[in-house]
């Protein structure tokens, strides 16, 4: 085939493709709504989570892994881009981190010696860390679908943001059945659970974001 | 420009080889156009597809070895004369399209027939044709893709 005949029917398909945020969004919101059901019909929501909302410290859990949801989606967007990784910054999920281990240290300060090893271990690991990888099935599969779309020049960590955004969100919206308030408790097992869901979103990225 | 920047990066891969690449990478610049933010220049994502598209070309290429012609140049008669902007790739992937979609991108694109008539050909409504053009032309990619592994 010529190159121009190409080109001339390239040229005379002009139908627009939607934008990748908006697709994103289009199929997030869902996507956490059905996962936010799924939660309240198995597990159940914390019977005080009104109460949660108003303690700092609880409400962390919300703020740390809400802002790294949004965060991986910003950066997510920008290596949808085939030229994204030469200016996407990486330094906001420091940031996130950052703030997830500070609460960890302050929290190893003032929790006595011999509470610690309670406050970590906690009562509901192993559902913490089942579910937020459940809930995040959803979330991480509308994000692939809707970021294929886009050209990225690094599947690999495309694939592995994706799955911190989706995963971020799972987890905060796993944060509403979940009692454990303290942040020995959460930062290390939903930190686990996210890293999880990175690691093989990082192997799905490098199969199914080429183009 | 396009070629020439293909030619550069993907001289081992020959003058049609390169032809290939040139013609995949205008599919990928016209199916992820959506992927250039109007604010930021066009040449970096340019650069940026055209460059995705070469390394996937010589990793496909990879296991088969091209012989550089220049090496038998002496023992060879002379190849015909051919247009340098014919490419085998991307015709063997529009005959792996279904009967449909093979017949509007030939008449779209070899044949230079428009939506309207290439329509009436098919008794198709204008607004099918187009849509039918689009899908045939993702379609290409994937098959491009699937050729590829």
């Amino acid at each position: 085939m010529k190159t121009d005949d190409l080109i001339r029917a390239l040229a005379a398909d002009t139908l627009p493709e939607a934008d990748l945020s908006g697709r994103m969004w289009l199929v997030l919101v869902p996507a956490l709504a059905v996962a936010l059901a799924a939660l309240w019909l198995t597990l159940g929501f914390r019977a005080d989570l009104a109460q949660a909302f108003g303690n700092p410290v609880s409400l962390m859990r919300w703020m740390l892994t809400g802002a790294l949801a949004l965060v991986s989606m910003r950066i997510a967007l920008v290596l949808a881009r085939p030229e994204g990784h030469g200016s996407v910054r990486l330094w906001p999920l420091a940031v996130v981190a950052g703030g997830a281990l500070a609460m960890l240290i302050w929290a190893y300060a003032t929790t006595p010696a011999e509470g610690r090893q309670m406050a970590t271990v906690g009562k509901t690991m192993w559902t913490c860390l089942v579910a937020i990888p459940v809930l995040s099935v959803l979330p991480v599969g509308g994000l692939f679908w809707a970021l294929r779309r886009g050209a990225t020049s690094v599947p690999a960590l495309s694939g592995a943001v994706i799955g911190l955004a989706g995963s971020g969100a799972a987890a905060a919206v796993y944060a509403a059945h979940c009692i454990e308030d303290s942040p020995l408790f959460y930062v290390v097992w939903y930190s686990l659970a996210i890293i999880g869901v990175t690691i093989v979103s990082a192997v799905i990225g490098v199969r199914i974001l080429r183009w | 420009m396009l070629r020439g920047l293909v030619r550069a990066r993907g001289a081992s891969l020959g003058e049609a080889g390169c032809e290939d690449v040139v013609q995949e990478v205008l599919l990928a610049i016209h199916l992820k156009r959506h992927t250039w933010d109007q604010a930021a220049p066009v040449r970096p994502w340019l650069y940026a597809i055209a460059r995705y598209k070469v390394v996937d070309a010589f990793r496909a290429r990879g296991r088969r070895i091209d012989l550089p012609i220049e090496d038998f140049v002496e023992v060879l008669p002379a190849a015909p004369d051919r247009d340098p902007t014919e490419a085998a790739d991307m015709a063997k992937m529009i005959g792996m399209l279904d009967g449909r979609s093979e017949t509007i991108v030939r008449k779209i694109g070899l044949e230079g027939a428009s939506m309207a008539e290439t329509g009436a050909a098919l008794s198709m409504s204008e607004g099918a044709v187009r849509v039918a053009l689009h899908r045939a032309l993702k379609t290409l990619a994937v098959l491009r893709e699937r050729h590829i592994e």
